[in-house]
């Protein structure tokens, strides 16, 4: 790599994260903390933005390790074997597939977003990502076993986790038959590494 | 203490990582790239809405909603759970604690899981850090349609276990 495509990357890298969309993050969070500081008082304002630095210290190394192992799967996943097992010629079995895959999911958002984008570039079918990222969301085995269990009780858990079994499925089945275009966020950008192309987009027009 | 969890989490980084570097044609590199890449977009971003979320979860009314969420109030209980579940923007941290709240408070189970059902499905915080930026809006509209029952239809199931139950027990 050349310092002069370097140098692009990195600053295409900075304005991919200080875009348009940070800033209105940046208002948002800021118009929030000010009603929190004068409907509760400062003391709550205090708390909440103490509880929030620990928090975002405690997510920053899984973070960081959720999104290298997305970056490796990215890499070493075989695509034509991913698209066979959950592309559109998967049927009921793809979305079985996808919904088992999301409950062993570990790790939170960090972990399960990045891997829903490498399998939809990889050509999973749409119903299977719908089943995937739903199961990881109300299935997701960790999750329960943290949280769920200790806050609820073991008998709330799950039954919770037999009713909602099924639904990651139904989702699906309903992803493949709504009538709506889906093209996936496309990278548009100097190719940094270049030896390698990158995997096309999984754009997808209707067409049941 | 290391967790399973943590041990899986930090874990698998480095056993993917140490194969990719194995196969010594550059995948390591560019997997590395990808990394870097997200989490420049990511970041910035999360660190605004948590502290966003913050802020909101302090504001919601918890022990007020938790009066309508009783048994008597049977599916009216339901869609009221739910749509307190899309308001929590928060992870499950204040998500559950809400939910203990609740619980607390008499509850009913039905009302309960599709609180926790829309919670997870919907968190808004989720949505707006890593689903848009990584997928998109089409995507994003295409879920939404798709799993936008579930939780009353949770709910509804989780009544109709109960009763399922309680006939047995009678019968």
């Amino acid at each position: 790599m050349t310092s002069e495509t370097k140098r692009q990357w990195l600053m295409a890298l900075v304005r991919d994260g200080f875009g348009k969309s940070f800033w209105w993050f940046f208002a948002f969070a800021l118009g929030m903390g000010v009603v929190c500081y004068q409907l509760l008082g400062p003391q709550a304002f205090h708390e909440a933005v103490r509880a929030d630095l620990g928090l975002l210290a405690d997510m920053l190394p899984r973070v960081i390790a959720a999104l290298t192992v997305a970056g490796m799967v990215w890499v070493l996943l075989p695509r034509d074997r991913m698209s066979r097992l959950i592309g559109k010629e998967s049927g009921f079995w793809g979305l079985v597939i996808a919904t088992a895959a999301g409950i062993i999911t570990p790790g939170g958002p960090a972990s399960a977003y990045p891997l829903l984008a490498v399998i939809g570039g990889a050509g999973a079918d749409r119903g299977a990502l719908v089943a995937y990222i739903t199961s990881w969301a109300i299935l997701g085995i960790q999750r329960i076993l943290i949280w769920d269990v200790p806050l609820m009780g073991v008998e709330f858990s799950l039954t919770r986790f037999l009713i909602s079994l099924p639904l990651p499925i139904l989702a699906g089945l309903i992803a493949r038959r709504l009538p709506l275009s889906l093209s996936l966020m496309e990278e548009v950008r100097p190719d940094p590494v270049g030896s390698i192309s990158r995997p096309p987009a999984n754009t997808e027009t209707h067409q049941k | 203490m290391i967790s399973v969890g943590m041990l899986i989490i930090f874990g698998a980084p480095v056993v993917l990582g140490g194969y990719a570097l194995s196969r010594q044609d550059g995948s390591f590199r560019q997997g590395l790239v990808r990394a870097v890449e997200q989490f420049v977009k990511l970041v910035p971003r999360m660190f605004c809405a948590l502290v966003a979320a913050g802020f909101v979860a302090k504001l919601i009314p918890s022990e007020f909603i938790s009066r309508f969420l009783g048994d008597e109030a049977g599916v009216t209980a339901i869609v009221i759970g739910s749509l307190a579940g899309l308001l929590i923007p928060s992870g499950p941290v204040v998500a559950f604690s809400i939910a203990a709240t609740f619980a607390k408070a008499g509850a009913a189970n039905a009302a309960l899981v599709a609180f926790i059902t829309a919670w997870t499905l919907f968190a808004v915080h989720r949505v707006v850090i890593f689903e848009i930026p990584l997928l998109g809006f089409s995507f994003l509209r295409l879920r939404l349609l798709s799993v936008i029952l579930l939780p009353f239809l949770a709910g509804l199931m989780t009544i109709g276990v109960k009763q399922a139950l309680a006939w047995v027990a009678v019968s």
